[in-house]
Parts: C-alpha cells; sequence; structure tokens
C-alpha cells in the first residue's frame, strides 16, 4: 500500500503515507496513560495495600478467614447471588421465549420495554419498591384495605426485599441475549421434529430448550457476577439487615476504618469477578 | 414455534414486575398528599416545588450536571480516539489494551470505588473536583469505547486509504474523513457517557467527599427516611433518561437503540 503510494506520489516520498500498525496505535496512547493513573495503579495499589501494609504480611487476609462476621457476610452475599440468578432465570426464560414467539412488530415493543429499565437509574428504580411494597405502599394498603391483613406484610428490609430489588434490576441483562439467542435459530428445526411426529411438548423440551440451554447458563451466570459486587439495593430495601460485601466495605472504609482488610476483601470480590467472568465467556462463547 | 398460555402469562407478570416501579413513580411525584397514598387522593406539583425550592437539591443538580458535562467530554475524547487506535492498529497486546480499557464498566462499581478511595486518599486528591473528574472519565469512556469502536470497525477502511492515498497524514484523515462520517455514533455515545456519568452512584459516594451529586444526596436521603420530593428528582432523572433513549433512537435510525447499546 504504501509503496503504491509513494510511487504514484513522487513529491511525497519522503513522508510515507500511513499504514496501519503502530502509528494508529498511537491514537489509544492518551486515553491508556489516563487508564494507568486513574485505574490501573490504584487497583494495583489495592492489591499492594492487602499485603504490604505496613510490611509484608498476610495478617489482613488471615484477618479474613478467622472472623465469622466476614464470612457470614460473603456467604450472604453468595446465596443472594444464587436465589437472585435463579429468580431472574425462572422470570426471564419464559419472558424470552414468549418474545421470541411474538411477531417482528410486537417483538420490538416487546424488546423496547425490556431495554427501558436498563436506562433508569437503579437508585429510582430501588427507591420505586419503597412506594410499592412499603408498610404505607401500595400493596400493603391495598391488603388492608380489603382486610385480608390486620398488619401491613414485611415485603422489605429482609432477603425477600433486597431479592425482589436485584432481580428487577438484572433482569433485562438475562432476557436480552437470551431471545437474542433464542431468534437466531432455525425455525425448520421445529417445523422438521413436527413433522417427524413430536408433540408441542416433546419439541420444546427435547429440541428449543436443549439448544437453549448454553446462553441460558451464560445469563445465569452473568446475574450471578454482577449480584455480587451490589450495594444500592442492599443498602436500600435491606435496611441494613442484609448486607452484603459491598455493604461491608463501605463500612470498613468510611466507619472503622480499617482500609487494609478492606482492600483484601476488595481483592476477593475482583478476583472472583474476573473467575466467573472467564467462566461466563467459556460458557456462553466468544459471541455472546 | 408459539408460546403457550403458561409461558405468557409468566411473561407479562414478569414485564409488569420491570416496569410497574417506574410508572408508579411517576405517578406518585405529582400526588398531592404527604404521604405515599397511592392512588394519590390528588394532584400537585408540590414535590417538583419542594425539589426546585430546596437549594441543597439544586446545587446538587448542578454539580451532576457540570461533572458529566466535563467528564463526558473528556471520555469521549480521549475514547474515541482510543477506539480508533484499538480498532486500526496493529500491535501486540491489543485485545489485552480493549480489556482494559473496558474493565470499568465490567467489574463492580464498588471495587473500583475502594481502589479509587485508596489511591486518591494517598495522592491527597479525595474529595477534589479533579479526582472526581478522572473517577467518572474512566467509568464513561468503555461506553465510547464500545460504540465508536463498533462504528469504526463497521466504516469501509479503503475510503481512509483513498484519503492517505490523495496525500492527506493520519491526522487530517481522522480530523476531516473519519470522525464526520462517525458523527451520529459519536452523539451516541456522548449521551450514554453523559447518562452514565450522571446516574453514577457508587464510586461517587467514595470519592466526592463534600462535593454532592444527585444520585449521592438521593442514596443518602433514602438511607434516612422516605421523603416524596425524591419522586419528583426521580421522575426528572426518568425523564432524562427517555429523552437520551429517544435521541439516541433517532440518531441511530434504523439500528435502532438495541443496535448502539448492545454494540451490534
Amino acid at each position: 500500500m504504501s509503496a503504491v503510494t509513494q510511487g504514484m506520489l513522487p513529491g511525497h516520498a519522503a513522508r510515507a503515507a500511513p499504514r496501519a500498525g503502530w502509528g494508529a496505535g498511537a491514537y489509544a496512547l492518551p486515553l491508556l496513560g489516563l487508564m494507568i493513573i486513574a485505574f490501573d495503579l490504584p487497583i494495583l495499589l489495592m492489591l499492594a495495600q492487602s499485603v504490604l501494609s505496613p510490611q509484608p504480611t498476610l495478617e489482613h487476609w488471615a484477618e479474613l478467614g478467622q472472623s465469622p462476621v466476614y464470612l457470614r457476610v460473603l456467604g450472604n452475599t453468595f446465596q443472594m447471588a444464587l436465589i437472585t440468578a435463579l429468580v431472574c432465570g425462572a422470570l426471564g426464560y419464559p419472558l424470552a421465549f414468549w418474545i421470541r414467539c411474538l411477531k417482528p412488530r410486537a417483538q420490538l415493543v416487546a424488546l423496547s420495554l425490556v431495554l427501558l429499565p436498563f436506562w433508569i437509574s437503579v437508585l429510582v428504580r430501588t427507591y420505586a419498591w419503597i412506594v410499592v411494597l412499603g408498610n404505607a405502599g401500595l400493596v400493603n394498603r391495598s391488603l388492608l384495605w380489603l382486610g385480608l391483613t390486620e398488619a401491613p406484610l414485611p415485603f422489605l428490609y429482609n432477603t425477600l426485599g433486597v431479592t425482589i430489588g436485584t432481580t428487577n434490576v438484572l433482569l433485562p441483562f438475562l432476557v436480552l441475549p437470551l431471545v437474542a439467542s433464542m431468534m437466531k435459530m432455525d425455525e425448520r428445526l421445529f417445523q422438521a421434529a413436527a413433522t417427524l411426529g413430536a408433540s408441542r411438548m416433546a419439541i420444546f423440551w427435547r429440541v428449543f430448550f436443549p439448544l437453549t440451554l448454553p446462553a441460558f447458563a451464560a445469563g445465569t451466570l452473568l446475574v450471578f457476577i454482577l449480584t455480587l459486587g451490589f450495594y444500592v439495593t442492599p443498602a436500600i430495601l435491606g435496611g441494613g439487615r442484609v448486607p452484603m460485601i459491598a455493604n461491608m466495605l463501605d463500612v470498613l472504609i468510611n466507619v472503622m476504618p480499617r482500609w487494609e482488610v478492606a482492600a483484601a476483601i476488595s481483592t476477593l470480590l475482583l478476583g472472583a469477578t474476573i473467575l466467573l467472568f472467564g467462566l461466563y465467556r467459556m460458557v456462553g462463547g466468544r459471541r455472546s | 414455534m408459539r408460546a403457550g398460555s403458561f409461558a405468557a402469562a409468566v411473561a407479562l407478570a414478569g414485564l409488569a414486575f420491570l416496569l410497574v416501579p417506574i410508572v408508579i413513580t411517576i405517578v406518585m411525584s405529582f400526588s398531592s398528599a404527604s404521604s405515599l397514598q397511592f392512588p394519590p387522593p390528588g394532584f400537585s406539583l408540590r414535590w417538583y416545588e419542594s425539589f426546585f425550592g430546596n437549594p441543597r437539591w439544586v446545587e446538587a443538580l448542578v454539580t451532576s450536571a457540570l461533572l458529566a458535562l466535563v467528564s463526558s467530554v473528556i471520555a469521549l475524547v480521549l475514547g474515541s480516539l482510543a477506539a480508533y487506535g484499538v480498532a486500526r492498529g496493529r500491535f501486540p497486546g491489543r485485545g489485552l489494551l480493549e480489556a482494559n480499557f473496558i474493565a470499568p464498566m465490567i467489574l463492580p462499581a464498588i471495587v473500583i470505588a475502594v481502589a479509587l478511595y485508596l489511591f486518591l486518599a494517598k495522592v491527597g486528591l479525595l474529595g477534589s473536583a479533579l479526582g472526581l473528574v478522572l473517577a467518572h472519565v474512566i467509568l464513561s469512556a468503555p461506553f465510547v469505547i464500545m460504540v465508536v469502536g463498533v462504528a469504526i470497525r463497521g466504516f469501509d477502511q479503503r475510503i481512509e486509504q483513498i484519503a492517505f492515498t490523495l496525500g492527506a497524514s493520519r491526522r487530517q484523515m481522522v480530523l476531516r474523513v473519519l470522525l464526520p462520517n462517525l458523527l451520529p455514533s459519536l452523539a451516541s455515545a456522548y449521551i450514554l457517557a453523559f447518562v452514565s456519568s450522571f446516574d453514577e452512584v457508587i464510586v461517587t459516594l467514595f470519592v466526592a467527599g463534600t462535593y454532592e451529586t444527585v444520585p449521592k444526596r438521593m442514596f443518602n436521603e433514602l438511607v434516612l427516611e422516605v421523603n416524596p420530593t425524591i419522586t419528583a428528582i426521580a421522575t426528572i432523572m426518568i425523564g432524562v433518561s427517555l429523552l437520551a433513549t429517544l435521541l439516541i433512537a433517532l440518531i441511530s435510525g434504523r439500528r435502532g437503540v438495541m443496535g448502539s447499546m448492545m454494540g451490534k
């Protein structure tokens, strides 16, 4: 390419025409510089702080394994992530399947509606649940008015409340890729199964469902990963009773302060996320 | 294949579950009652008046808007250049570089918040405007990298080569050939970066010091008490988000919001 260019434009021979290569790559340098200073360096410092402060030591990590408080919060977080992933899966699969079976125009509307909450701040969506499910909220007022219950039901400030909040935020993350993978499937496959005498149930469970399993598993895993780092939802809908890793980090940084332990826990969360994300890429395939 | 009535029922419940909170918040923000009564006994603009009548909320709104404006411009400029470098450069470690740029979007915000807190405290920038802007830039840049990166890869490279053949330097080609052709994607990327900065709460809570943004103030109020004024600001934020979605849909035309969001 450059040889041709120089041949055609002898006057420009001194200045070689730009080629794809290091030259173009240089355009990434300003952001790289900023990222190194404001992202990579802080992450590395955090890793260092968990093992080097004040001198090389593993005591901050040992403290994690020994203290029942930390272990309980870690267990609690993984439990919340598991519950959220299961609920999202149970609700999201039928939703994705239903959207796939809609006519194209209705499909577009349904997809836009699923995408809509994506655009609205997690804070706003979390807040809305207080309006709906709080003691003075819509549901409890209706139940009291109908005489179905004597006292407001405790929907919020417990595991149930946090599950409702996390599921609400993460459901689109499962549904959208799942719909995309379902739409890629060849309709003739099911026609062939029907021709061969399979019932509708048999076609769904023995042809359709197994083919969607990788995308389904990947989506559920993604929800699990994303739940691990949740902070806003447990803080607001858990009312301090459902502490998760992120909320514990807040306490260790802003209240206690135990920065070295916070650095260790944060590193642990970082490692778990990267590990699970690698698994997610493997399960879902490169393209999902 | 057709969905059975069971799947349809669960699907509609799921859809309602996603949308009901948004609808209720909007309706409640126009309520005339001071309790969270639904349906509201009457309608009024008192919560909007209470929001705009409170100097602390207005100040938070100004801070949020300024912060989003500054950080999204920086993210757009640096992110677009980097997207070009990653898409057209041929050098070892390119995939790793791109992963590094996208990482702040994938890692839990709380990990970034802790890392930045410890780092900014060490260099004495905790609670400074500079630290806050830096944090928001690295959080918004991935959106720019993704949207602009997809657009550059979809741009016919032969057009770039023709510009070089005609004697353009790389800078001239990028500024006068590539960027004008990518304007719609750049606009979408900017809106995404702006909204993501405007909505950001976790990292801001950790590093903002005495600066108060709207999400930070909302969060701190929500932890303490349920104040209906928040339904008003929540509705304003929903409005801004919907407007942004609409703008992106209009800009990206047929590709639609799905396409520009999911990078297809």
